[in-house]
């Protein structure tokens, strides 16, 4: 409703005669105005009139009053605060009346002012008088304002960064506000406003012991979606953060993300404290790390040679001992058994294999089981057939996991078989059994080098694979030594050679061993171009691939190299070592041209695709009016001119290389892993490659799909693998029912077991995909439960490569099922063995002794940026130590009885008494 | 393992049969899933990531940042591939047999009963029921005991399904055209007016600053206070500001004629409110069912009490309402059941007390402000501290003095007007008093 016209008039006959060129919606306030507020706002204008006067003695006093008046005024948290609003229409006359002024000092008070007055108009010039004043209390005028600041900061610094125009009082105009922020919760705003005007290295030196967690966690949240190279910028800012307030695993953490040698022994050398020493060799044993310290005792924790002794103490608490059969887990008498008899009937040297398969996993770690360590006349082995013999030796290895010195006992009877395979077998198992678990001997490096160059074929193959789950990152030059001429020699057959490969790559996961890298591309150049159609190629390059995980910024000279190479192979290369390189980052732009690559065209359309085709889905692209996609464009326009003319040639002589869509889409999967948006996102993205794909996409799809949630089973993913375990392309339903093990593997989670369980009674009659059901039934119940797949650690804050390098090698062997895993190459299957790794909290004291406290563990929450002291776990359960932690759990200390020298209670974690403990009376 | 020994029980039987005449071996059937599974809300699948934290922060932006480029991406790969194997057309030519499947005309049964995979039972309106086939196009997730289908005119097999799923009764609710009243033609109630934008539009429009302060925003809000004090004007007032969907009902509409009927439109209601979340659901009246629960023998008072307690569950039971907030508004907040107004279910408990003279002379102000006035009125006089006057009272005065304008013929309201208006506005009230002084 308006107001009557004569209302306003009766208004305005009181109202001040300078308010008549107000708006009218000015007016409609006017109206509302009660007593009070008409008497401030006179006064207010009576301070106007003043220093509108040429009365300059009263000046000061005036400029305070009207302080006094700014200062004072509170209101409802969305208005602004009625003395500014007043003030506004008066606003140009003041700036006017500055501009006129001369006294230096009076001058700074007043743009001090109207700086205020600025910030609650749209005109932005809050800043410019702030940086006009030298009045010292910027934050003395309230949160609202110094935010408003850090906005018109951000800005200014934009625009003046393209002017090419000096920044240095806008830096320190921010570094006067970041305390401030500190101070009042506002971490986040202090970073965000460092981060705009490049200047995050200042921090340090303004946070403090309260602020410095919050501080780190925001910043540590926020790299996996910077873009480079502020992520590196905020992870050494971070590093110099918990360094300098002495939250040293926190440190390492970083130190070990930026994979900086010298940062991890700076954390090191921070302490003397050997406790401290010790927690670190923990985590550092985690990420099976090649760091060397010269301490005895750390050096021994850093080599794992504890880890099994805990596990064992682990799985003894928790009354698990007894040993399993497959049977006890696959539960057939559930099954809809209308035709069960018939399942054991068909193929059984392979079922048998499986069961082998499953008997090792259930029970990995153990050191003991019902088959295989109680056979005495090698029965078992000889219900399996040709290389299944080997795999069943080798499965020894498994059940003995980290356990090194019985296990190589253990595999060395076996060594002595006529058998080519079993001797095989013991060696792997060997291998197998010291999986990153080293002391000063390297038994297994002693035992099983003779052999890498064996006649026997079996014997080298096992015994390089062996090397190469022991050895994995363990960056061995010894090996290295040893393996090189393996794979320089010509006259080598293509398998030795590409395993060979595809172990150096998993012990030197991550470094982009220049040697290495040169020696494996170098088989590309001078090999027979016909070669390259063998399936063993796949692992020749995935070897090459596995040498540049996570090394986003070395791999130019690679890729270079890679274009040499006259084949398309070079291409899919190419494609490897970048996915390889941008693996964990969720680098967005790199998604965008592996999905690109993606894109299924048939073979005719191929051909009948000419340049204007491509010009117009150039075009299309373009319209997408995003700077990165631009970017990207202009990428792939070289790319695609370069494609053209390689394919064009080639076209005639090679078909191409459909593993490049695989790898593009193994790809998305790594790359997307990194962070819990891309992690989400992408299962969109694989929902349409699986709608539009062809067959080579369609296959490699389940396996991102396991890729990206290792043993983290969430609903909508096994939901979707178990829709795609019914699809028509076999191949496809072998992978998601594979895929569906990796999922759930070692959560015994009861859903995926009973889906399994259908499944198994569905593919009766297809040995492929049983032997497929009856390993993810294996994986499911990985440990029997306390093993876990998924690579990252330390609240998953950490990407282990080695784990990573194992998951993708054996994603890789299923991108053509019949290739290798379902064929007689099965003992490939092996390399997985390094992902697995326990999934337990262990408390220890000082003296390595296991502990039993209470812990409680629960669901983590994000608390990023949250007010106040969130929980950091929700829905918990006290426990007492040793427990295990499920995906996306997280354990805190009941009571603070103990002090724990981790920063995530996660694996091995030492405690020590807490001095200032009091027992509660109850 | 206890399942052991009945399910070997269950293969024995088995076993001899096949032995027989061994079948050919078919996989077992897979369960199709009948019945709504999901209620509401995009399949979980597209569903987009929730983003943490909820403050105004670099983080967030950069999530949110993720999160459209990734969409991005995915358009630009649908559209490339698209135009490399256009699909439309395909669709379209599979439409166009399923409409030739689907044959017209159509007529509509109730479903009675699922059969198996793909046979039903259905009922015709005009009586008889079938046992019929269920087409493989219709989505069996749709299907459940009780909804229409659309029959094929010959073979009387389903073809599809019919979704009502709102009930026509409570889309009436929803408010299409906001009210006219603002808070401009609210006369004081400044103090209520903050208290209830706290409670009810803040949190809808502003939710980052309850999550910066570490609190949860009130969940709804009661007014209460003497009548024609103005509660029901203030919420019309909310709904003439807000943007969100505004529901309003009386707390007599929730008294049905049928057992069960009264609960389950309370739950439609807040059903739909969270469908079309944000939004604001006011109850006017609330004394009509939230009266104390008492022993009762009538059964209609206990349905009322039942209705009542459905509403206690909707306002704070175990789901979450998400961005629904609650009005309600009474003038006799003593008689209301203590579990209905406790914190957790209405946070707010917002009084509106008779004016202050300063007020009065508001609510006068804006009422007369369309009237047309002889040149001797002097508002300033006509309501004195003294008077004991609700808005509504001021408003009746007004409107009185109008009538006895008109009744002289009169084309503008004089002074004189006003005050035989007040005296007889007090006269009723009076009598009102008195009538309570006999009782």
């Amino acid at each position: 409703m308006a107001p009557s016209e004569k209302d306003n008039k009766s208004e305005l006959a009181t109202a001040k005669p300078e308010m008549k060129k107000d708006s009218k919606k000015k007016q409609e306030v006017e109206e509302e105005l009660s007593e009070e507020d008409q008497q401030l706002k006179d006064s207010l204008e009576a301070i106007v009139e003043k220093l509108n006067a040429p009365d300059v003695a009263s000046y000061d006093s005036s400029l305070d009053q009207l302080k006094k008046y700014l200062r004072e005024s509170t209101s409802s948290m969305t208005a602004i605060p009625k003395p500014l609003v007043f003030l506004q229409p008066h606003y140009t006359i003041l700036t006017e009346l500055y501009d006129k002024w001369t006294d230096k000092k009076l001058k700074s008070k007043f743009a001090d002012i109207l700086s205020i007055l600025g910030s609650s108009n749209k005109k932005m010039d809050a800043l410019k008088y702030r940086l006009l004043s030298s009045e010292a209390d910027t934050a003395e005028w309230g949160h609202e304002y110094v935010r408003h600041l850090a906005l018109e900061i951000g800005e200014e610094y934009g625009e003046r960064l393209e002017k090419t125009e000096a920044t240095d009082d806008l830096l320190k105009l921010a570094l006067e506000i970041v305390p401030f922020f500190l101070e009042h919760n506002g971490e986040a705003d202090a970073v965000d406003l460092l981060l705009e005007i490049e200047g995050i290295e200042n921090l340090p030196d303004y946070v403090d012991k309260n602020t410095y967690s919050r501080v780190c966690l925001y910043m540590v949240s926020c790299v996996p979606l910077l873009a480079p190279p502020d992520d590196l910028a905020f992870l050494k800012t971070a590093y110099k953060i918990y360094l300098a307030n002495n939250e040293l695993p926190q440190a390492l953490a970083l130190a070990i993300r930026l994979d900086d040698e010298k940062l991890i022994s700076n954390v090191f050398t921070a302490t003397e404290d050997v406790s401290v020493w010790r927690q670190l060799g923990f985590i550092l044993a985690r990420q099976n790390s090649s760091f060397k310290h010269e301490n005895q005792d750390i050096q021994e924790i850093i080599s794992n040679l504890k880890l099994s002794e805990y596990f064992k103490y682990l799985v003894k608490e928790l009354n698990l001992l007894d040993p399993k059969v497959p049977e006890d887990y696959y539960k057939s008498h559930l099954e809809n058994s209308r035709f069960g008899e018939s399942a054991s009937s068909v193929d059984s040297a392979k079922q048998n294999l499986a069961s082998n398969f499953v008997n090792a996993f259930i029970n990995l770690g153990y050191s003991n089981d019902k088959i295989i360590t109680e056979d005495e006349n090698k029965s078992y082995i000889y219900k399996t057939k040709g290389s299944g013999m080997l795999s069943t030796t080798a499965s020894i290895g498994s059940i003995y996991q980290w356990d090194s010195s019985d296990g190589l006992q253990e595999a060395d009877k076996f060594l002595y078989s006529n058998e080519d395979e079993i001797k095989a077998g013991a060696l792997l198992a060997m291998g197998i059994a010291s999986n990153g678990v080293h002391d000063d001997v390297e038994a297994s490096f002693v035992l099983l080098k003779d052999y890498v160059t064996s006649q026997s074929k079996y014997l080298r193959v096992a015994s390089i694979i062996g090397l190469g789950i022991s050895f994995a990152g363990s960056q061995n030059e010894a090996i290295l030594e040893l393996l090189i001429p393996v794979i320089a020699d010509q006259s080598t057959s293509l398998e030795i050679v590409s395993i060979a490969a595809l172990s150096l790559g998993h012990i030197f996961v991550g470094t982009s061993n220049g040697e290495i890298a040169s020696t494996i591309l170098q088989v590309f150049l001078e090999r027979d171009l016909s070669d390259f159609s063998s399936k063993w190629v796949k692992l020749l390059s995935l070897g090459l691939g596995l040498l540049y995980i996570g090394c986003y910024d070395s791999i130019e000279e690679a890729v270079e190299t890679i274009s040499a190479i006259e084949h398309p192979i070079a291409q899919s290369l190419q494609v490897l070592v970048t996915v390889c390189a941008f693996a964990g980052t969720g680098n967005v732009l790199q998604i965008q041209k592996l999905l690109s690559l993606c894109l299924s065209k048939t073979e005719d359309e191929e051909k009948e695709e000419s340049d204007e085709e491509k010009t117009e889905e150039e075009k299309s692209k373009s319209s997408v009016d995003d700077e990165d996609v631009d970017m990207v464009d202009a990428e792939k326009k070289d790319e695609d001119e370069k494609k053209d003319d390689s394919e064009e040639t080639k076209k005639s002589e090679f078909k191409k290389d459909d593993n490049l869509q695989a790898y593009a889409v193994l790809g998305v999967a790594m790359i997307a892993m990194g962070e819990e948006i891309g992690q989400d996102m992408v299962l969109r993205h694989f929902g349409h490659l699986m709608h539009y794909g062809n067959p080579v996409i369609r296959r490699a799809v389940p396996l991102a799909m396991g890729l990206v949630s290792a043993s983290d089973p969430q609903m909508k993913v096994y939901d979707t693998l178990s829709r795609y375990s019914h699809d028509q392309d076999i191949d496809v339903a072998a992978n998601a029912i594979f895929s569906m093990g990796v999922v759930g593997a070692g959560t015994n989670n009861a859903r995926l077991s009973q889906l399994l369980r259908q499944l198994a009674s569905y593919y009766v009659k297809s040995p492929d995909c049983l032997f497929n059901v009856r390993l993810s039934q294996g994986l499911l119940h990985l440990g029997k439960g306390t093993l876990s797949l998924n690579p990252f650690n330390t609240d998953r804050q950490i990407l282990s490569k080695v784990n990573l390098a194992s998951l993708l090698t054996t994603s890789v062997l299923f991108l053509n099922p019949k290739d290798f895993v379902l064929s007689d190459s099965h003992y490939l299957l092996y390399y997985l063995s390094s992902a697995i790794h326990p999934r337990m909290l262990v408390t220890v004291d000082e003296d390595l002794n296991p502990v039993k406290v209470n812990v409680r563990v629960g669901q983590a929450v994000d608390t990023v940026g949250q007010a106040g002291k969130p929980k950091t776990i929700t829905g918990w359960v006290t426990q007492e130590t040793p427990v295990l932690l499920s995906y996306g759990e997280r354990a805190e200390l009941e009571n603070d009885e103990y002090i724990s020298f981790a920063s995530a209670l996660e694996g091995i974690v030492i405690l020590k008494k807490n001095p200032d403990y009091v027992e509660l009376e109850s | 393992m206890g399942q052991g020994p009945s399910g070997l029980g269950g293969n024995f039987d088995d076993k001899k049969k096949d032995k027989k005449d061994k079948p050919k071996y078919e996989p077992p059937v897979q369960h199709q899933k009948f019945g709504r599974k999901k209620r509401k809300g995009p399949e979980t699948s597209s569903k987009l990531p929730t983003v943490y934290p909820t403050t105004r922060c670099k983080l967030k932006l950069l999530k949110m940042e993720r999160i459209k480029d990734h969409l991005l991406i995915e358009q630009e790969f649908v559209t490339n591939q698209e135009n490399f194997t256009p699909t439309e057309q395909r669709q379209a030519e599979e439409r166009e047999k399923i409409e030739d499947l689907r044959g017209s005309p159509l007529s509509i049964g109730s479903l009675e009963e699922i059969i198996d995979d793909d046979h039903a039972i259905v009922s015709l309106s005009t009586g008889p029921e079938y046992y019929v086939s269920i087409l493989s196009f219709v989505d069996k997730g749709l299907l459940e005991p009780g909804c229409s289908v659309l029959l094929h005119h010959k073979s009387v097999s389903i073809v599809g399904v019919l979704q009502d799923d709102a009930d026509p009764s409570v889309s009436v609710m929803k408010l299409d055209k906001s009210p006219t009243e603002s808070y401009s033609d609210i006369g004081g109630l400044e103090s209520q007016i903050q208290e209830i934008k706290e409670a009810v539009e803040l949190p809808l429009t502003h939710p980052e600053l309850y999550e910066e302060m570490g609190i949860k925003p009130p969940k709804g809000v009661i007014l209460y206070g003497a009548p024609g004090t103005g509660k029901t004007l203030l919420a019309k007032a909310v709904a003439n500001q807000t943007s969100a969907t505004f529901l309003r009902i009386v707390g007599s509409e929730l008294i049905q004629k049928y057992l069960g009927d009264g609960p389950r439109l309370c739950r439609q209601i807040f059903k739909t409110a969270a469908e079309h979340a944000p939004s604001i659901v006011f109850i006017d009246e609330i004394d009509a069912i939230g009266t104390k629960r008492y022993e009762s023998t009538s059964g209609g008072e206990r349905e009322v009490q039942r209705t009542m307690l459905e509403l206690l569950n909707q306002l704070d039971g175990f789901d979450d309402r998400g961005d629904v907030k609650v009005i309600m508004a009474t003038n006799k907040i003593e008689s209301l059941d203590p579990a209905l107004i406790r914190p957790g279910r209405i946070d707010r408990k917002i009084l509106f007390e008779n004016p202050d003279p300063q007020t009065k002379q508001k609510i006068l102000n804006i009422h007369t402000s369309k009237m047309s006035l002889a040149e001797d009125v002097n508002l300033d006089v006509l309501v004195g501290s003294k008077d004991d006057l609700s808005g509504a009272d001021i408003k009746a005065m007004c409107t009185e003095a109008g009538l006895l304008a008109l009744r002289e013929r009169r084309m503008h309201v004089i002074q004189d007007d006003f005050v035989k208006a007040k005296e007889r506005v007090l006269k009723n009230k009076v009598e009102e008093n008195l009538e309570g002084l006999y009782l």
